[in-house]
């Protein structure tokens, strides 16, 4: 893709409706060749990004969710414990003991390769798959520091083999709902990209181009609503994902206009704490609903 | 690319640095990279990939924007050079100058701390241990901030999600026991083992500086220091009627740096108490950010409050759910005769693990204690 305007193109023949400043972020990326880091809310339509990305470039997507503990055996590779066993089994009751087929069982063959080695992998023959490495806030620092690493050189040491190198840098896409701030030293080597919730407009087009058959109407009434919600100071205001549940949801019940009965009926598509539910129906669902009506 | 740009990019960068952007000598060349990838045409995409180079926390924005506005103008080509000797570029970020947050630290010169002498006698820690901060006199005070500095910690320990080696470990450890078993081949087959390793809890602070704590605030905020020196993952907030993080500010070495920039930080000293409020602000705009890890919460107020207290029972319910364990802190909780009286107290009160006094040197070394031996799972019979 040879500009911004590609670049947002693509992303709409994909359904996905992009801010300019994204698809400014997504070119730099791909030009770069540096990972694109995007950080918001939960439900701004962060992982979709690659999702999207891996279709427009043809590419693999290779995932790798992040969560408190995740270690090499997870996130990079492991060695296949039990073919190991049975193989040294093997070599034992042949009673061929040799030297070369102990070593053997530490080659590249026992090895099983997690989403990192997978994607340093996947470059050869000058192939660029899209890494997407997901909800990094959610690993503990140690896994940041060795990614630092990994992000700037790709490529991997594995002691008893050797170092496997990518032949050139995958598209990588780094999320994080900022539940805790993730190190300078990492974010300094990526394209920065804070995703904000839609305006108003942009969010009316998100819901008739990604829910079909769905009434202009209602799809203007839940953007209203969705604005007024997150305004509203909320204990977890809803996102973009929310939004599109809610939308599904009311098609399901048959829905054309948004009421204060099915705004009820349906709070919990969008609202997840029991507080801000309470208040919502405490505070009165008429009001949200007359002032998008 | 054109000379001007380059040298534009170089200022823009320094400028960005100087208005308290973290950003790194190689930010330049990235505005370069970027500037050629999208070239200048378009401003509004030069605005976004300028943006995306150099910006990477979304509250560094306007800061951004200021910048951008200030350097390439609303409409104007980003290569119109621009002089730099309008600019006041201050390349390491203003100095803060000693401006202290009580009156009480106002009135203590340097010459007073020169004056204490190295040795505290055994009969002096003694003496101060016990006597209440609001009746010490400055050198006293003093003394006071310095054993503060002194005392020692031995945080308790959580257990983390990673594994280390352990021949007590109940967990297998497989590419230990394989690698091993690649030596000389044998009959026996010696199995490693691997247990959670430990790590440290981290520690949360929120204080209340309001005008009821106010003789007992410098003193507190040196103890917050001196934890934060000592135990590295310290979260500190302070509140009256609004609530301020001083993580940053504390991280100065030097307490008094450090509660001068904190007093620079807040500005609703001494004011009145809305705890309720307090809360909810931390519940909403820190609570997932902070409370990862399972920190130990350490309230520290007298529990005046102008607040609503269904609010406040409500936000700090939810308050202590998120953490693991709360402790609260009252200066006055030592004095005879205290009971927990007052409305703000009787609300928070069911929902908190330890209640202790910090009036005194004693106290403070009593929480300390209490730090170290916080149980590694949850009071079940809390909540």
């Amino acid at each position: 893709m040879n500009s911004v305007d590609e670049v947002l193109k693509a992303l709409t023949d994909e359904r996905y409706v992009a801010e300019r400043s994204l698809g400014v972020a997504i070119y730099l990326a791909l030009q770069l060749g540096k990972p694109l880091f995007l950080e918001g809310e939960a439900g701004v339509g962060k992982t979709e990004v690659a999702k999207v990305l891996a279709s427009i470039l043809d590419a693999p997507l290779i995932r790798l969710q992040c969560y408190e503990g995740l270690d090499v055996g997870h996130a990079v590779y492991e060695w296949d414990y039990p073919r190991q066993m049975l193989a040294i089994r093997l070599i034992e009751a042949t009673g061929e003991g040799a030297k070369a087929e102990v070593d053997d069982i530490m080659s590249r063959e026992y090895l099983i390769a997690r989403p990192l080695l997978q994607a340093v992998e996947a470059t050869a023959g000058g192939e660029r798959p899209v890494l997407l490495i997901d909800e990094l806030d959610r690993a503990d620092e140690e896994f940041e520091a060795y990614l630092l690493e990994m992000l700037s050189e790709f490529q991997i040491t594995i002691p008893e083999i050797g170092t496997i190198s990518a032949d050139r840098p995958p598209v990588v896409i780094v999320t994080s709902n900022r539940t805790r701030e993730i190190h300078d030293a990492l974010k300094r080597r990526c394209i920065y990209h804070w995703i904000d919730y839609p305006d108003f407009e942009r969010e009316v087009e998100i819901l008739m181009r990604k829910v079909p058959d769905l009434p202009p109407e209602l799809a203007s009434d839940l953007a209203g609503a969705m604005e007024k919600l997150r305004s509203m100071d909320l204990f977890k205001p809803p996102g973009v994902a929310e939004t599109l549940d809610w939308a599904a949801a009311l098609a399901v019940l048959g829905t054309t206009r948004l009421s204060p009965e099915a705004a009820d009926d349906t709070l919990g598509v969008i609202l997840k704490y029991q507080e801000d539910i309470t208040r919502l129906r405490s505070e009165g669902l008429e009001q949200l609903v007359a002032s998008v009506g | 690319m054109a000379e001007p740009l380059t040298h534009n990019l170089v200022h823009f960068t320094r400028y960005l640095r100087a208005q308290g952007l973290r950003v790194v000598p190689e930010t330049t060349t990235y505005l370069v990279e970027a500037a050629r990838a999208v070239g200048l045409r378009s401003r509004d995409d030069t605005y976004h990939a300028f943006q995306a180079v150099t910006v990477s926390r979304p509250e560094d924005i306007p800061i951004f924007d200021a910048a951008f506005d200030l350097f390439f103008g609303a409409g104007q080509r980003a290569n119109s050079p621009i002089d730099p000797i309008e600019l006041e570029v201050h390349p390491r970020g203003p100095r803060v100058h000693i401006i202290a947050p009580t009156t009480v630290e106002a009135d203590l010169g340097d010459e007073d701390l020169a004056d204490m002498s190295d040795q505290v006698g055994a009969s002096a820690v003694e003496r101060l241990a016990t006597r209440d901060f609001s009746e010490l006199n400055k050198s006293e005070h003093a003394e006071v901030k310095r054993l503060i500095a002194r005392m020692v910690w031995r945080p308790a320990d959580a257990l983390s999600r990673r594994w280390m080696r352990s021949s007590a470990g109940a967990r297998p450890d497989m590419r230990r026991t394989l690698r091993q078993m690649t030596g000389p081949v044998g009959e026996l087959m010696p199995l490693a083992m691997s247990a959670p390793k430990p790590r440290r809890r981290p520690l949360l602070v929120i204080a209340d500086v309001s005008g009821s704590m106010e003789r007992y605030t410098e003193m507190l905020l040196y103890f917050v220091h001196a934890a934060r020196g000592r135990l590295g993952r310290v979260e500190a907030f302070v509140f009256s009627t609004g609530l301020s993080r001083i993580t940053r500010e504390l991280r100065h070495r030097d307490p008094r740096v450090a509660l001068s920039q904190v007093g620079l930080a807040v500005h609703n000293w001494s004011s009145g108490t809305l705890i309720g409020d307090a809360f909810a602000d931390f519940n909403r705009t820190w609570g997932r950010r902070i409370t990862r890890g399972g920190p130990v919460a350490v309230v520290i107020s007298d529990g005046w409050d102008r607040g609503d207290p269904a609010t406040l029972r409500k936000e700090f319910a939810a308050f202590a759910r998120s953490v693991h364990r709360v402790v609260w802190l009252n200066p006055i909780a030592g004095r005879a005769g205290f009971e927990p009286k007052t409305q703000g107290m009787r609300a928070v009160l069911p929902f908190v693990d330890d209640f202790m006094p910090v009036g005194n040197l004693a106290d403070l070394s009593a929480v300390v204690r209490l730090l170290e031996s916080v149980p590694k799972r949850k009071d079940p019979a809390r909540r």
